[in-house]
């Protein structure tokens, strides 16, 4: 089993040991970043930092010395992430900070994104993504974005203020894997309830498939809206895509 | 037990840390609904650019719900709208809301107060609507106006991601663009002051899911301790979501009464504040009022209360479909823990 001391990025290795406290996390990252090599570490390093110039430019370098699109995305981008994610919903930086490495991440998935869209690998499944009806607050859903993204899903982003209607056109558009749709006031909330229920007026709705999130958002109102899954942040956003597709029978939503 | 006291004789006599007949009902964020447009002919959007719809609307508030306060403000738009940010208007079953995609700062250097702020029908609504509910009502219940803080200008103005990536990258500016934007609270809360407003409510969204308590402490507290000394009536802060890592430097501001989420514990809230400043809140806005009801509403105002909770309302702006029932719950659960703690006989919920 891999120690911390086996991480050669000092910056890592201390964040780790200061900031992740859950022993299963602790020893995921660990094996996680000892294996990856000291460029990857690096990239990850200045994303953690929310530093965007360093990732561009480690990125593009790392890929001109030719490791593959797909590792610098999982041991540099991807690994850095995960050490904010864990900080972000244990408190210990929030949204400004979080917005920083995201600005970050992006900063590298330029890169990355062509390349990979060029190579054809199938994506985990397919998520179409809005804001409920009235809601114009977006950061927490572009975060679900990139995290899915950044985690081998194709999501299709319907952007703030979907209505009803809108989600259920993109749903007979795309036939996504899954929906997922954000509120941020508590003055919006209700129409995630009104969307689901637009889905089933429409006879369109699937179990397993509508994933809710959102600041005031708990499980306890996802579920007496009817979704099928609440996710608290982007990190447990990816982790209940994941669930959803693998418990999902390959119908649609 | 203390005489029986008005409607606003009660919330000031809260507000300024004075016995009460029993804990006001107030809403320091909206109760209009849906429900209340149908009852007084005054639907939104009109009944939030219109002065006599939305002071008729707004009476509600009282007449039909029974609550101690009433506001006339029906969203968090005015200023913004007279800054010359978009508004989308939404229709009757939605909030108007600032289109903050398109901000219409980029640069502190941006900044600039309109000389006729105070003349855009929009916050000429509010201040005409609080003359309309103060000649109403006379001394009868307290009229609340309702001032954004220059945080919640900075989201509105600048965009909330472009904001909080300057408050990352650039604090100094950040400073800057708070002590220029505070301005506009100044501004718009004297006019309520000089309409008749009795306290003014202060939206000032550094909530604890966007930004930490750190944040307040370095960008707003000392900005707040000012405004609080400016503005000659007692200022209600209003900030959603987790707060309790601010408390302690919210309570320091001079404030008359801060305005909590419910996802604030009551007893742990003012443990932290200590009686340094007086709490309102915290009854869940879109699981307790609007999903669940009476029965979930009145279980959480008996638990506000018997945490000492000065003043009850709502922890925010309630949902437009919220139902009637669950807000008359709210004044009536007072009234019974009031009467049960004059028999000296406590509750349980």
């Amino acid at each position: 089993m891999a120690e911390l001391t086996d991480i050669k990025n000092e910056l890592i290795r201390a964040e780790i040991d200061e900031y992740v406290g859950r022993p299963d996390e602790r020893e995921r990252l660990i094996a996680m970043f000892a294996s990856a090599g000291p460029q990857m570490q690096a990239i990850s390093a200045a994303l953690i930092d929310g530093d965007h110039a360093t990732v561009d430019g480690l990125t593009r370098e790392a890929l001109a010395a030719g490791t593959t699109a797909l590792e610098v995305m999982d041991d540099g981008l991807i690994a850095g992430m995960a050490l904010v994610g864990i900080k972000f919903r244990d408190g210990v930086i929030f949204v400004p900070e979080v917005l920083a490495c995201a600005r970050a991440m992006k900063a590298g998935m330029a890169h990355i994104e062509p390349i990979l869209s060029a190579s054809g690998a199938k994506p985990l499944g397919k998520v179409v993504m809005g804001t409920v009806k009235g809601d114009l607050h977006d950061i927490g859903k572009n975060l679900c974005i990139m995290m899915l993204r950044g985690s081998g899903f194709d999501v299709i982003d319907l952007g703030v203020d979907t209505s009803p209607d809108t989600f259920i056109e993109a749903v007979e558009e795309h036939a996504p894997d899954l929906l997922g749709m954000s509120a941020l006031l508590t003055t919006t909330m209700p129409n995630i309830g009104r969307t689901i229920e637009a889905f089933l007026e429409a006879g369109l709705r699937d179990p397993d498939k509508i994933m809710v999130g959102g600041a005031p958002v708990t499980q306890a109102f996802a579920d007496d809206m009817g979704a099928d899954g609440y996710g608290k942040d982007a990190m447990a956003c990816v982790a209940l895509a994941k669930s959803l597709i693998a418990e999902g029978t390959g119908a649609r939503v | 037990m203390t005489d029986p006291m008005t409607s606003r004789e009660r919330v000031l006599a809260a507000l300024n840390g004075m016995p009460v007949d029993r804990p006001p009902v107030v809403n320091p964020g909206s109760v209009m609904t849906v429900e209340l447009m149908d009852l007084t002919n005054a639907p939104f959007p009109d009944a939030c650019r219109d002065p006599e719809l939305a002071a008729r609307l707004t009476a509600t508030g009282y007449t039909e719900l029974g609550f101690d306060s009433i506001q006339p403000t029906s969203s968090i738009i005015q200023e913004s709208s007279a800054l010359g940010c978009k508004v989308q208007w939404e229709g009757k079953d939605n909030w108007p809301t600032v289109v903050m995609r398109e901000p219409i700062f980029r640069h502190v250097d941006d900044i600039r107060i309109p000389p006729d702020l105070l003349e855009h029908p929009d916050t000429q609504c509010v201040l005409e609507s609080i003359r309309i509910l103060r000649r109403r009502f006379g001394d009868e219940v307290a009229v609340f106006g309702k001032a954004q803080g220059p945080w919640t200008l900075g989201y509105h103005t600048f965009g909330v991601e472009p904001f909080l990536l300057m408050a990352y990258d650039d604090p100094e500016a950040t400073k800057v663009a708070l002590d220029r934007l505070k301005e506009v609270t100044v501004l718009f809360g004297m006019a309520q002051v000089q309409a008749g407003a009795d306290a003014l409510v202060m939206s000032d969204h550094a909530t604890g899911d966007l930004v930490s308590g750190d944040y307040y402490r370095r960008f707003l507290r000392e900005i707040h301790i000012e405004l609080a000394k400016r503005l000659p009536i007692p200022i209600i802060l209003h900030i959603c979501g987790k707060t309790t890592d601010r408390m302690g430097f919210i309570a320091e501001t001079g404030m008359a009464a801060f305005h909590f989420d419910s996802k604030n514990d009551p007893a742990e809230a003012m443990a932290i504040v200590d009686g340094r400043i007086a709490l309102m809140g915290n009854i869940n806005c879109p699981d307790t009022l609007y999903a669940q009801g009476p029965d979930a509403v009145r279980g959480e105002v008996l638990r506000a209360l018997d945490a000492g909770v000065q003043l009850i309302g709502p922890e925010c702006a309630i949902p437009l479909q919220t139902p009637i029932e669950s807000l008359l719950a709210i004044p009536r659960a007072v009234q019974e823990w009031q009467a049960a703690h004059d028999a000296n006989q406590p509750l349980t919920t």
